[in-house]
């Protein structure tokens, strides 16, 4: 059984459909990437299953359990963590108090999974008083990566985390992610920057006009000639 | 009169508009809706505190509490009536909404209370400063003799206790940083799990609690009757404006900027002429809006 397993997936926003029939599943410990082009519904994938997209058909299981239909703060209860594409820190709210709302589910406060965060982000580590707005973009993005991990998540979303970086950090953060994973979280990432996000998952989904185009581990699709040239520029 | 006791007056007005001035902002910040209903929030805690001084036994304090909760519970349960219905609406609907539902229970009030003014009877001690040397600049006495009574200064402490109080709420406490976080982004608020009807709900039952305490300081001061609040809406609007809308720090700078101005425009005014001096309140705050749009202590005024 997966720890993720969405079938056969409509959803949207109000009266617009976004995805119709998405098929994906993420097993535990895998590193799983969605790529396509813009307006594919790849972040509307991610915003369906933590509750904000409305999912209009179709079901979402994690670790067996129906999730399609419930809110934002309930999926957050089931323990999936969610690092949205922009706006994911509130920017006048100092680090530390990010990092504890990053935990505002759980009955206590998880210190030593808070000191987990600073020693995997040193640069936040240093600005703990802060407030996140005066953060630069790339430590901004290492903030909502370290409210998510607060929650000790099974599997951990990220959309688009590249997106804004500069591009000497780009590497940096897909590196961290590389971590993460290595460290025992399962990974669905959403990607704009596909190629490398390809180079570095386990398997990979290529999405277009809200339907499933291609799935295959991350250097099959590479290599395929099709995708190269449909979605990779050759 | 020297412009000492000017700025005591001033302090004194700054600082029960700064109490409600806060609980107006809040409303603003994380509610997202400008409350215009909110002056009579204050007039009700006022009626509250001035009934439970006359048939409770106790000193005023006894009253001070009746009138804090009593505030809490009418405020939360219009919020419930006649603003959380329509939360969805947006700012506009629910501006109109507040503005109708104030004229209704001013007039209520009116109609209830009767239209003549009520006094709280209070010990007050006055403590006199004569030893003062006078120090004339053109017409104004720069320094000169003062007074300052218990009731002024119980109004000022109760200001420094809410606002040390507030403090600690919003950067101490899960409500409080969720709070913020709601006015920052209500959104991402409800990510981490947030539940923001529950959040809101605090806000008003807070800001019905600094109404009541705004209102029995300010019939204090003045008096008891359906204007008591509604008096004091547009000093408490430009105190949240100036400061910065939804930013309760910046109220409290804005409540006293306003409170100072109004009251050392009273002394350099010539005596014909103090009748413009609530206009001068509102000169500044063009003036700042002018120069800094987001007020005193605003980053950027919350999209609505």
């Amino acid at each position: 059984m997966s720890l993720l397993d969405v079938v056969d997936l409509d959803a949207g926003y109000g009266d617009l459909q976004v995805l119709s029939g998405v098929d994906l599943h993420v097993d535990d410990g895998e590193y799983v990437t969605i790529v396509g082009p813009n307006g594919a519904g790849k972040s509307t994938v991610m915003k369906t299953i933590v509750g904000i997209a409305a999912c209009l058909g179709g079901s979402i299981e994690y670790q067996g359990t129906d999730i399609s239909g419930l809110s934002p703060e309930e999926v957050v209860r089931e323990r999936i963590g969610y690092v949205p594409q922009t706006d994911n820190v509130f920017p006048t709210l100092t680090v530390e108090e990010n990092l504890r709302l990053g935990a505002y589910v759980l009955d206590e406060m998880p210190t030593d999974r808070k000191r987990d965060v600073y020693d995997r982000f040193p640069a936040l580590a240093g600005r703990t008083d802060e407030d996140a707005g005066s953060l630069s973009g790339g430590q901004q993005q290492m903030l909502a990566m370290g409210c998510a991990l607060m929650l000790d998540p099974d599997v951990l979303l990220l959309d688009e985390p590249s997106a804004g970086l500069a591009p000497d950090l780009v590497d940096d953060m897909f590196d961290r992610v590389d971590e993460i994973n290595e460290a025992g979280t399962t990974i669905l990432m959403v990607e704009q920057n596909a190629k490398e996000a390809l180079r570095r998952c386990d398997r990979g989904y290529v999405l277009a006009n809200g339907e499933n185009r291609y799935e295959d581990d991350g250097d099959s699709l590479l290599n395929d000639e099709n995708v190269r040239r449909e979605f990779l520029g050759g | 009169m020297g412009l000492l006791q000017e700025i005591i007056f001033g302090l004194v007005t700054g600082s029960y508009i700064a109490i409600a001035a806060i609980g107006f902002t809040l409303i603003y910040g994380i509610v997202n809706m400008i409350n215009f209903a909110y002056g009579e929030y204050i007039s009700i805690g006022a009626f509250i505190g001035f009934l439970a001084a006359n048939t409770l036994p106790g000193p005023l304090p006894v009253a001070v509490v009746v009138a804090m909760i009593g505030g809490g519970i009418v405020s939360i349960i219009l919020a419930r009536g006649f603003f959380t219905p329509i939360n969805h609406t947006g700012p506009v609907p629910m501006l109109l909404t507040s503005i109708g539902l104030g004229i209704v229970l001013r007039n209520g009030l009116r109609l209830v209370g009767g239209r003549s003014a009520r006094y709280f009877e209070t010990e007050t001690s006055t403590f006199q400063f004569d030893a003062i040397p006078d120090l004339p600049v053109g017409p104004v006495d720069l320094l000169g003799d003062f007074f300052v009574t218990s009731e002024q200064l119980v109004v000022v402490g109760s200001a420094v206790a809410v606002f040390a109080s507030i403090h600690l709420l919003l950067t101490r406490t899960d409500v409080g940083i969720a709070m913020r976080a709601m006015g920052d982004d209500e959104s991402l608020a409800r990510v981490r799990g947030i539940d923001t009807q529950l959040i809101r709900d605090s806000v008003w039952v807070l800001a019905g609690v600094l109404a009541g305490l705004a209102g029995v300081l300010m019939a204090v001061q003045t008096n008891v009757s359906a204007d008591t609040g509604f008096s004091h809406i547009l000093q408490i609007l430009s105190a949240a404006i100036l400061g910065g809308a939804g930013s309760p720090y910046g109220a409290i700078l804005g409540a006293y900027v306003i409170g100072l101005v109004l009251a050392v425009s009273t002394a350099f005014l010539p005596s014909s002429m103090t009748g413009l001096s609530s206009a001068v309140a509102f000169v500044i705050l063009i003036a700042v809006l002018l120069v800094k749009p987001s007020g005193i202590a605003g980053t950027e005024v919350r999209e609505a």
